[in-house]
């Protein structure tokens, strides 16, 4: 095996790679904040976050209401936007001059790409694609729950001996922490030396997706055909839920709902928390679009739909006489617990 | 509608390419002389204002000139257009060597890839758990192949995992223990064929999924394989190597051969009038014609009448050439074509014999309002023979 860079002895902290757009940070931080937090606070020790980029220092005390103890700002022309080899330089140096203990980065296309090519160069191990991160309690290890061959097996992976213990997190998997203003930090301004040798790849445009993307939701509402076109229950109810709404096929031919907005197999393949299927037959091509989801509650008036077999919770109703019912209890409870959006 | 045109440039004739396409392709399109037949047969005209220009498909491959607008895409490869040709040009398969180059040159349509890495990680183009891919059978006990079986029975992956067509797999073993046929299946431990990588033109790995197959078969000693899909058959009768000892039919030939030999009976007669869709990869790919409608003819009580397009003339449910995993807007499915027919011929029951028939052919049928049910040829034989189940 390859000696790492650094090991255990020398290695301390708890770090987390922040991506950003436009001054925001994105919401997969967010959450790797809140859980870096809770495992930093297990190990008692600081946390820090990472921000590269060009004019991103506004976003630094956001991280730090979110958790940080400490931001390291990396900023130079030429790390805006992202491309792969001036970020890998930035944050290896970094990294071996201060030996985090554990690193953490985004499951997304930059993260990924960012942390396949530090791996390489820290010598370290990466788990990928985290669903969830722990501490072990008898050896202080970090440990990475890695779901694979389509959810058939769950693999726990440690990284005993090389330093830092490396994993990128997959969005929407942990708790978006609820930013507290009056938490303090350091933000530490980092001195970043690049040149465009550092930078082979030249971004010639960049194209931004504007809408939604249903694939990111945490909760969907989904309509089908027996919704008969009619969204305005399922888009309160989705408000009150926070969630998305999507559409099957036919809701979408019909433009009751968006092209963007389909789950399925020549749709988008979902993985929210909760689903609420209204209206939905089940067509097999529908139903691998939510097979990934935490709970799915099926409503549809036809006891033999084929919804119901995939379905955690079925509902042998019609939906119109179902959601005003769920709407008037989920208000009476909001107002209850005395929460106003 | 006339497409307005740029002035034209020049072309140039790329050597490289031609020499690329050339053996992609092995020559296949080398006869053609632009008749043009094939854009004038090609389903596609029937929904597109302008329709998919495959002789200017054809010259391009024949010249080497690079392909615009991803048009090998449309293509479901039903092969109406190869009926027609005069100059017998394997068109499908020129289609999808087209693809396999575009893979080569990563000019894939989005999409397209993660049915790949679904067929490698989870062994089926549905992204659908390896460890439930016997649960098509609902708890019935369902015998491990041996070598002493009558048939390999080959399930595939759509009959494995969609719920509609887990209904015909389920038909169909109904059948075999009525006709007294010893069978078998590899349980969670069946591959998948590589009919979506074939259709999809990631021919590379296709080769891969082709070799570790017929090692598979070979050491499990499997000869005569019935498959449920038209798809998995073709797979295995023009796509795997001929001297590992397959002997691959769909099930329709092999009711068919029961059938003629006493083995299936049908004593209770089936009232129904029924049509039949014959699915392209069966029909015009295969040559098999006969064998379904034989099945159906032999149960008493079912009068069988044939659409206006039929046989050879039938027109595709636009799921094949991997079509099932990119999508068709609204307005333009094959399978909207087909209503009409089926309502043409006063037929209760649409019959036909493909799990990607069966999708599409139910989602028009809905989609229209229509009252037609549409049954597999399996669900027939064995409502026919008294099972419970209805579809």
């Amino acid at each position: 095996m390859i000696d790492p860079r650094y090991g255990p002895q020398e290695a301390a902290g708890v770090w987390v790679h922040l991506e950003h757009e436009a001054g925001e940070l994105a919401s997969v931080s967010k959450e790797i904040l809140g859980r870096a937090r809770a495992l930093a606070d297990e190990r008692q020790e600081p946390l820090t976050a990472v921000l590269m980029g060009s004019g991103v220092g506004g976003a630094a005390l956001e991280a730090v209401s979110l958790g940080a103890d400490e931001v390291l700002v990396a900023e130079h022309p030429l790390l805006d936007p992202y491309t792969t080899a001036p970020h890998a330089k930035v944050l290896d140096a970094l990294v071996a001059e201060r030996k985090p203990d554990i690193l953490l980065l985004a499951a997304s296309p930059d993260g990924r790409d960012l942390a396949g090519r530090l791996a390489v160069r820290l010598r370290t191990g990466l788990t990928a694609d985290c669903t969830d991160l722990r501490i072990n309690p008898e050896n202080g290890l970090l440990v990475g729950e890695v779901t694979g061959f389509g959810q058939g097996i769950l693999a726990t992976i440690e990284c005993p001996d090389h330093r830092p213990q490396m994993a990128t997190v997959r969005p929407g998997v942990f708790q978006r922490p609820e930013p507290d203003a009056s938490r303090e930090g350091r933000v530490e301004k980092i001195a970043v030396e690049l040149s465009e040798a550092d930078r082979p790849v030249r971004v010639m445009r960049r194209s931004l997706k504007h809408g939604v993307d249903i694939t990111q939701a945490e909760r969907l509402v989904v309509a089908g055909r027996g919704v008969s076109g009619d969204l305005a229950l399922l888009k309160r109810l989705a408000r009150l839920l926070k969630a998305e709404i999507g559409g099957t096929r036919v809701a979408a031919d019909a433009g009751w709902v968006g092209h963007d907005r389909m789950v399925g197999q020549t749709g988008s393949v979902t993985h929210p928390k909760l689903a609420l299927v209204c209206g939905v037959s089940g067509a097999f091509q529908f139903t691998v679009g939510i097979q990934d989801a935490g709970t799915v509650i099926a409503i549809n008036s036809d006891k033999d739909a084929p919804i119901f077999d995939v379905a955690d919770v079925c509902v042998v109703d019609d939906v119109f006489q179902v959601l005003p019912r769920l709407i008037e209890y989920l208000e009476s409870e909001k107002k209850k617990n005395g929460r106003s959006d | 509608m006339a497409r307005k045109t740029a002035p034209a440039e020049p072309i140039t004739l790329d050597d490289s390419l031609w020499e690329r396409v050339m053996e992609a392709t092995h020559g296949a399109v080398a006869p053609c002389f632009q008749c043009g037949v094939c854009t004038a047969t090609c389903p596609w005209g029937q929904l597109q204002d302008e329709p998919v220009n495959v002789r200017q498909l054809m010259h391009r491959a024949q010249l080497g000139i690079e392909q615009e607008n991803g048009a090998m895409w449309w293509c479901t490869t039903c092969r109406a257009c190869e009926e027609l040709c005069p100059r017998d040009v394997p068109i499908a398969d020129v289609m999808v060597s087209l693809r396999d180059l575009a893979w080569k040159d990563h000019a894939v349509p989005e999409g397209v890839s993660s049915v790949m890495w679904a067929m490698y990680w989870d062994g089926n183009p549905w992204r659908r758990p390896p460890s439930q891919r016997a649960g098509w059978s609902k708890g019935t006990e369902i015998p491990r192949f041996s070598p002493d079986c009558d048939v390999f029975f080959y399930v595939g992956c759509t009959p494995s995992y969609d719920s509609r067509s887990q209904k015909v797999a389920r038909a169909l073993t109904h059948i075999f223990g009525e006709a007294g046929v010893t069978f078998g299946t590899l349980g969670d431990g069946e591959p998948c064929c590589g009919d979506a990588a074939y259709g999809l033109g990631q021919h590379d790995y296709l080769k891969q999924i082709i070799e570790t197959n017929s090692r598979l078969f070979a050491e499990e000693g499997v000869s005569t394989l019935v498959t449920t899909s038209p798809h998995c058959y073709d797979m295995f009768a023009n796509h795997y190597p001929k001297d590992i000892g397959l002997k691959p039919l769909h099930y329709t030939q092999y009711l068919a051969a029961l059938v003629e030999e006493g083995k299936l009976k049908f004593e209770k007669p089936f009232e129904a009038r029924l049509t039949f869709h014959d699915p392209c990869y069966l029909g015009r790919a295969n040559d098999v014609y006969d064998e379904p409608r034989a099945v159906l003819s032999a149960i008493p009580g079912v009068t069988l009448v044939e659409m206006e397009h039929s046989r050879a003339d039938a027109l595709c449910c636009g799921g094949g050439g991997g079509r099932m995993w990119i999508d068709t807007k609204a307005g333009e499915r094959f399978a909207d074509l087909r209503v009409p027919d089926a309502i043409g011929t006063g037929a209760e029951i649409l019959v036909t014999a493909c799990p990607h028939c069966i999708a599409c052919l139910e989602d028009s049928l809905k989609q229209a309002g229509s009252h037609i049910r549409v049954m597999d040829v399996a669900e027939v034989v064995s409502a026919a023979l008294g099972a419970g189940e209805t579809p």
